[in-house]
């Protein structure tokens, strides 16, 4: 038989125990991706002497800057408890219509162009916040699932392109519109400056305003959020036109980068953002994630895919782990919630 | 029986006296995997610019395949019941194409192949050009720059294509010619320029000065490396580069001293197709109009009789671009 003391002391330690694994989880779960992110970095500094240079550092945050920006407006929206598969099509439709303000060919150019570089860029935000303004309402008013709303789009938004540009690429951009693409601001190159802005207003919108309060609320419960007062068609609006929005600048960004806007562009981004997001713990049922997650998630593709091409490891090989990552940062997150 | 045979006959006679009639204008299909990209754009321009078309004697259609075999399939049949006198394929699988083909001539249309192969014996003829060909003229065009020594990176189609295999194997027969030479990276970037520009910065970064020459196996990779290569500020000379198919962009390259590019001729290839499509729709009684039998003189018509022409690569240089982007312009280009 055991004593009262030994007892107590049992209960004490079992308790202790508990308290230490329901931490070490709550931690796991609130920064397991960032664990993780910094493991993988570590990793693949030794593994190749290159990886932690300036210069590589430099590539993945503007191999990143893209999809990250996408991933930005795509967190938005899943927080919501939507999804825009429309993204990967209007990153096309908005370079492809800015870049014909911004183009020296005649055959390609917008009448009367090129337009001076401030004109191309607002046109292509425009494109992009057209496209979630026409979203939106599909979605908060008429009640479409936003699956199937932004699956049309992304049909639209292609065809549009393949018709606005008959087809065919718009090159020859001017220098000034170009610069978005590959100038730099101290050494730091442009598009990265424009993800890190983007970055800091989308967290500041999301973890700092009413509004951002507003979009966890639709999406933690759209029924609480109406009785309490919050316009849950106004913040559906909302969340397609920044993700349009941002999408549109994603595509300026690409077509500069590359020196020409292609039809093509973006085929299948959407996924990636959508990826990045998950990665990043923004939960697809709504009302859980932060553009930190996303951040995280969306570089921790972009150093998985240039980490393996520095080694040498084939593309197919790649895409094997992009998919085991995507599912294994699920699994960890839904642990976490079970625990 | 006989009530029967007397009345096939006049329905026969029928038919053959309506044919003449609806034989002045033929009607032709075309059958092609997709219309995203630039270059199958130029061809169906070049299709509809040939002088027959022009002229009205001949109706073309042109049908969208999507990058999908099956859809291909589905509108070989919808030609088929639709009656159509030849139809001209351009496929997206060279194994797949093979069981419309047999759908079509089992109706008794006759199939011109035109730019991707099928493995199929049935068709009528095809005109396009030998990719393994061009694949040896754009490495032998990198590496006699390079002095037939040094490291080269080659980016490569998505894997399994026919045009990827056949590009790769003359990649690696004039790869052959220079034993000293080494691939030091090989990787697919989907014929895409964004793709191709990401592997060639990480390429950049795994082997810094130790890139002689760079093998883009179509034009896009080439000038997604050639970005690449300016954004680390490096000198396009320390780099020779070459792409295949000659698309605008690449003509501008070529124009800027970056790029060589191996110009695979779309014109040839659609009018070629098409002046073969008539002569087999009028069981030979007919004579090319197309001004490009003139152009190639090592393409000779042969009466129509070859089962597979071979349209010839052009080097564009600094020299020709002009003029083919002046050609390209006339089409609409």
């Amino acid at each position: 038989m055991q004593d009262s003391r030994e007892v107590t002391d049992s209960i004490l330690n079992r308790y202790s125990r508990v308290f230490e694994l329901a931490t070490l989880q709550r931690i796991a779960r609130e920064y397991g991706i960032y664990l993780a992110f910094v493991i993988l970095v570590v990793a693949l500094s030794f593994a190749n002497k290159y990886f932690l240079t300036q210069g590589n550092i430099s590539n993945v945050l503007l191999q990143t800057s893209i999809n990250g920006v996408l991933a930005f407006g795509m967190t938005f929206v899943i927080i919501t408890g939507g999804i825009d598969l429309s993204v990967g099509s209007v990153v096309a439709l908005a370079g492809i219509v800015s870049a014909s303000f911004a183009t020296t060919m005649s055959v390609a150019a917008a009448p009367g162009g090129p337009y001076p570089v401030f004109v191309a860029l607002i046109v292509g935000v425009l494109v992009g916040v057209a496209s979630g303004a026409i979203i939106g309402p599909i979605v908060a008013r008429f009640n479409v699932p936003p699956f199937v709303a932004t699956l049309g789009m992304l049909s639209a938004a292609r065809g549009l392109t393949l018709i606005y540009a008959g087809g065919r690429p718009v090159p020859a951009l001017t220098p000034q519109y170009r610069w978005i693409g590959t100038g730099n601001v101290f050494g730091v190159p442009a598009p990265v400056v424009i993800f890190a802005a983007l970055f800091l207003i989308s967290w500041f919108v999301l973890a700092r305003t009413r509004f951002g309060r507003y979009v966890y609320a639709v999406g933690g419960n759209p029924r609480a959020a109406k009785t309490s007062g919050i316009s849950v068609v106004r913040v559906r609006f909302a969340v397609y036109v920044i993700s349009g929005g941002l999408a549109g600048i994603a595509g300026m960004l690409l077509a500069a980068r590359t020196g020409s806007a292609v039809t093509q562009a973006g085929i299948g981004y959407e996924l990636d953002a959508i990826a990045a997001a998950v990665i990043g713990g923004v939960s697809l049922s709504g009302g859980v994630g932060r553009v930190s997650g996303a951040l995280i998630g969306a570089l921790i593709m972009g150093v998985m895919n240039n980490g393996l091409d520095l080694m040498g490891v084939e593309s197919y090989y790649q895409q094997v782990l992009k998919g085991m990552l995507i599912v294994g940062a699920v699994m960890l997150d839904q642990r976490g919630k079970q625990g | 029986m006989k009530v029967i045979g007397s009345l096939l006959a006049a329905v026969s006679a029928a038919t053959l006296l309506a044919s003449p009639a609806m034989a002045d204008k033929l009607k032709i299909g075309a059958a092609v995997y997709g219309l995203k990209a630039e270059y199958m754009q130029m061809w169906t321009a070049a299709l509809k610019d040939h002088p027959a078309v022009k002229r009205g004697d001949v109706a073309v259609t042109v049908f969208d395949g999507n990058y999908n075999a099956l859809t291909q399939q589905d509108q070989f049949n919808t030609m088929i019941t639709q009656k159509y006198d030849a139809i001209i394929f351009v496929p997206i699988d060279a194994e797949a194409g093979a069981t419309p083909v047999q759908a079509a001539h089992d109706a008794g249309i006759p199939v011109i192949g035109s730019n991707t192969r099928v493995h199929s014996d049935l068709l009528a003829s095809y005109i396009g050009s030998d990719d393994v060909v061009g694949g040896h003229m754009e490495g032998k065009s990198v590496l006699d720059r390079i002095g037939c020594k040094g490291n080269v990176v080659i980016i490569e189609g998505p894997i399994g294509q026919s045009a990827e295999i056949e590009r790769l194997e003359g990649n690696k027969k004039a790869l052959a010619e220079c034993p000293n030479v080494k691939v030091i990276e090989d990787q697919t970037a989907n014929w895409s320029r964004d793709e191709a520009q990401k592997l060639m910065e990480n390429w950049l970064t795994a082997h810094p000065g130790q890139i002689n020459g760079v093998f883009g196996q179509n034009d896009e990779e080439a000038l997604g490396a050639i970005e690449a290569i300016k954004e680390a500020k490096l000198n396009m000379k320390d780099f020779p580069t070459a792409g295949i198919d000659g698309i605008s962009d690449a003509l501008r390259a070529v124009k800027a001293g970056e790029l060589v590019s191996i110009l695979q001729d779309a014109q040839a290839q659609a009018q070629g197709a098409l002046d073969l499509a008539i002569f087999y729709a009028k069981k030979g009684d007919y004579k090319p109009e197309s001004e490009i039998w003139a152009h190639y003189k090592d393409m000779p018509w042969h009466d129509g009789k070859d089962k597979i022409y071979n349209v010839p690569w052009t080097p564009v240089t600094a020299a020709n671009a002009d003029t083919l982007l002046a050609r390209r312009s006339k089409l609409g280009y």
